[in-house]
């Protein structure tokens, strides 16, 4: 051999191993393991609770509303981190410019706010009424849902 | 490249007097959506606001002019006058966007309650087409496509209660997300094989050491994925119907001049510099056949395809894709004349379309249809803006004597000379652009020849700043057709790039 591994070469070792160790953990568990299924072996596991309906359900919209302001936040610490390793060489054009940075943020923030985006407004829940009798449609899926009004300012 | 931590703040620091037109329009940005919260009256203030912003930043453009050509940022931005030609074009489409919003109805009090966001997002799409034109490192181009590419999603579906529109976005979105990744990963492959993200770097590294081939091939083919998505040239055009179609009007005349010429910018940029055509004798990949198969598919394509549309956005769809193969003509020459006559098209290009998009605006408040069909007796009822709509359209197909006649004279002069693949390209091209003239005088045909079905001659004339912007457009488009020296030698010498240091 006598050659030196590349840095891609490192990095595609490093993946092979991971994929192996992977598929050979499995596979000898597969083999060696007994064989002893039920339902409550089979059902989906949630942190010890009783898994209820389908997890194909639609989440409200507004979680990703948040989690999208968390994401710009998040960043801003990333961004600010190494800023603050420096801070101390750079001085007062460092600070000017985490100023600014800090700034437009801010008045992200502030549109938000003001905007209405991060007010948890409870939707009305629409919860289907029991029919009466039988092959009787419930009223509320014969109305046409109506739009909900925009939450704007 | 400095190593130590003062040298790259001194260099940042620098930077920044290079970086006035951007800041500007960030500036601009804040200032918009500031207003947007504090106003209650937005519909007049903002795009007025907008407009003399752009108007400020193209001042600071303009002072760039005799900036000497540098790489910025630790050579991640450069200016040049390249550069300064197309930012005027993102400002003008920009302005022309602004005020062509005004006035439609789409986007108008009944549909649209927060039309603030909407401008903001506009600044921010010219904002990305100015970094697009200036990017000198891989990694700027792909940040800066990003932001261009996420504004248009936005505006694509800002008629939010539409269906067509929200579609439209989201067609848009996926086929960008795909585009944008096979370009990543051409980008990645180029850095494997050249080390370098700076694409005057990697022309230095492929013309001193020798490289793969066919990795290269490749890598460029992906890398120009991401370029004919923007583009809208032929095997990566799936998007451009439905999203010309689905999207507000003023928006799809903004996609389809801006996206365009932001695309060609950098793709002109990425081709010329980093994999140029005659490094030193050998090529390295010869991406001239490809690019000459791209344009050849995305003209006969695109105007075969316009002649059974029926829907006028849509038709103008097909057109715009089939403009894109006459513009990659100008970019496979390779040589200065041929980036010139593409830069003088994309001015050309943007008057026109912005003209015909602008009319159909106008014909639509009226009408409330896109239709052909419903064009009927408008000759008659709308002089002005069918005789405006006229004028775009022959501008479009390329006669005299307008200004799409000059750039098609250009680009195909440009390809005289060269031997007989460009001549039989031209020949192409020069007989697609008669059958374009089939679709688009269908709409001139119905608008005089043909009677409405209803019989109504009543006049419904738009208000007199929609005729004077409709006038200023159709002026400027036979101006230019007939004055186009100042415009030609504006593309000339804004040739120049920024060559190998």
């Amino acid at each position: 051999m006598g050659q030196e591994i590349s840095e891609f070469g490192k990095v595609f070792l490093f993946l092979a191993v991971g994929v192996i160790f992977v598929v050979l953990g499995f596979v000898t568990s597969r083999l060696i393991r007994p064989h002893r299924p039920y339902t409550e072996k089979l059902t989906t596991y949630e942190c010890g609770e009783e898994p209820k309906g389908s997890a194909w359900v639609q989440f409200n919209i507004r979680f990703y509303v948040v989690a999208l302001i968390f994401i710009i936040f998040d960043v801003e610490v990333l961004f600010l981190y190494p800023w603050a390793t420096i801070f101390k060489q750079v001085g007062g054009y460092a600070l000017a410019v985490a100023l600014v940075f800090l700034g437009v943020l801010t008045l992200g923030l502030i549109y938000e706010w003001k905007k209405g985006y991060i007010n948890w407004v409870v939707p009305t829940p629409n919860i289907p009424k029991m029919p009466t009798k039988k092959f009787e449609k419930p009223k509320s899926l014969e109305k046409p849902k109506v739009a909900e009004p925009e939450t704007t300012a | 490249m400095p190593n130590n931590l003062p040298e790259i703040i001194e260099q940042v620091k620098l930077s920044l007097g290079a970086f006035v037109p951007e800041i500007s329009l960030s500036a601009l940005f804040l200032l918009v959506i500031t207003l947007d919260m504090v106003l209650n009256e937005k519909r007049v203030v903002i795009p007025m606001v907008s407009l003399v912003g752009f108007v400020i930043t193209g001042f600071f453009t303009w002072q760039q002019l005799d900036m000497p050509n540098q790489e910025y940022f630790l050579r991640m931005h450069v200016v040049d006058p390249f550069a300064v030609f197309f930012k005027f074009l993102f400002l003008g489409a920009g302005a022309l966007a602004v005020l062509i919003t005004m006035d439609s109805e789409e986007l108008g009090e009944k549909n649209v309650a927060n039309i603030g966001e909407y401008y903001a997002v506009l600044i921010a799409m010219v904002l990305g087409m100015f970094l697009m034109a200036s990017a000198s490192d891989m990694l700027m181009m792909f940040l800066a496509l990003e932001l261009v590419s996420i504004s248009s999603y936005i505006l694509t579906g800002y008629l939010k209660h539409q269906i067509k529109s929200s579609e439209a976005s989201l067609k848009y979105i996926i086929y960008g997300a795909v585009s944008s990744g096979l370009m990543v990963y051409g980008m990645s492959l180029i850095y494997g094989l050249t080390g370098q993200t700076n694409i005057y770097e990697i022309a230095k590294f492929i013309s001193a050491n020798e490289v793969d081939e066919v990795t290269l091939t490749l890598a460029a083919l992906l890398v120009m994925g991401g370029f004919g998505y923007k583009i809208g040239a032929v095997p990566f055009h799936f998007w451009s119907p439905d999203v010309y179609e689905g999207a507000p009007t003023p928006v799809t005349a903004f996609l389809s001049v801006g996206s365009k010429a932001a695309g060609f910018a950098m793709l002109i940029r990425f081709f010329k510099v980093a994999i140029p055509a005659e490094p030193t004798g050998e090529l390295a990949f010869d991406w001239v056949n490809f690019f000459a198969l791209i344009a050849l598919v995305s003209m006969l394509l695109g105007n075969f395809a316009a002649i059974w549309q029926s829907n006028v956005k849509r038709m103008l769809a097909y057109s715009s894709i089939a403009h894109a193969g006459y513009l990659l003509l100008g970019v496979l020459v390779a040589d200065d004349l041929g980036t010139q006559a593409v830069m003088f098209y994309l001015a050309a290009y943007t008057v026109m379309t912005v003209g015909a998009f602008y009319v159909v605006i106008l014909i639509a408040n009226k009408i409330g249809s896109d239709d052909v069909n419903d064009y009927r007796g408008l000759g008659k009822r709308m002089p002005l803006t069918a005789a405006a709509l006229t004028v775009f359209l022959v501008s479009l197909t390329g006669l005299p004597p307008t200004v799409g006649f000059i750039g098609k004279y250009m680009i195909f002069t440009a390809l005289l000379g060269k031997g007989t693949v460009f001549l039989t390209l031209a020949i192409i091209g020069v007989l697609t652009s008669a059958v374009s003239l089939y679709y688009y005088f269908k709409i001139p045909l119905n608008m005089y020849l043909r009677e409405s079905e209803d019989g109504a001659e009543t006049p419904m004339e738009s208000s007199a700043f929609a005729n004077a912007l409709a006038a200023f457009l159709m002026i400027l488009t036979i101006g230019f057709g007939l004055f186009f020296t100042p415009l030609a030698n504006f593309a000339k010498n804004s040739v120049i790039m920024l060559v190998m240091n």
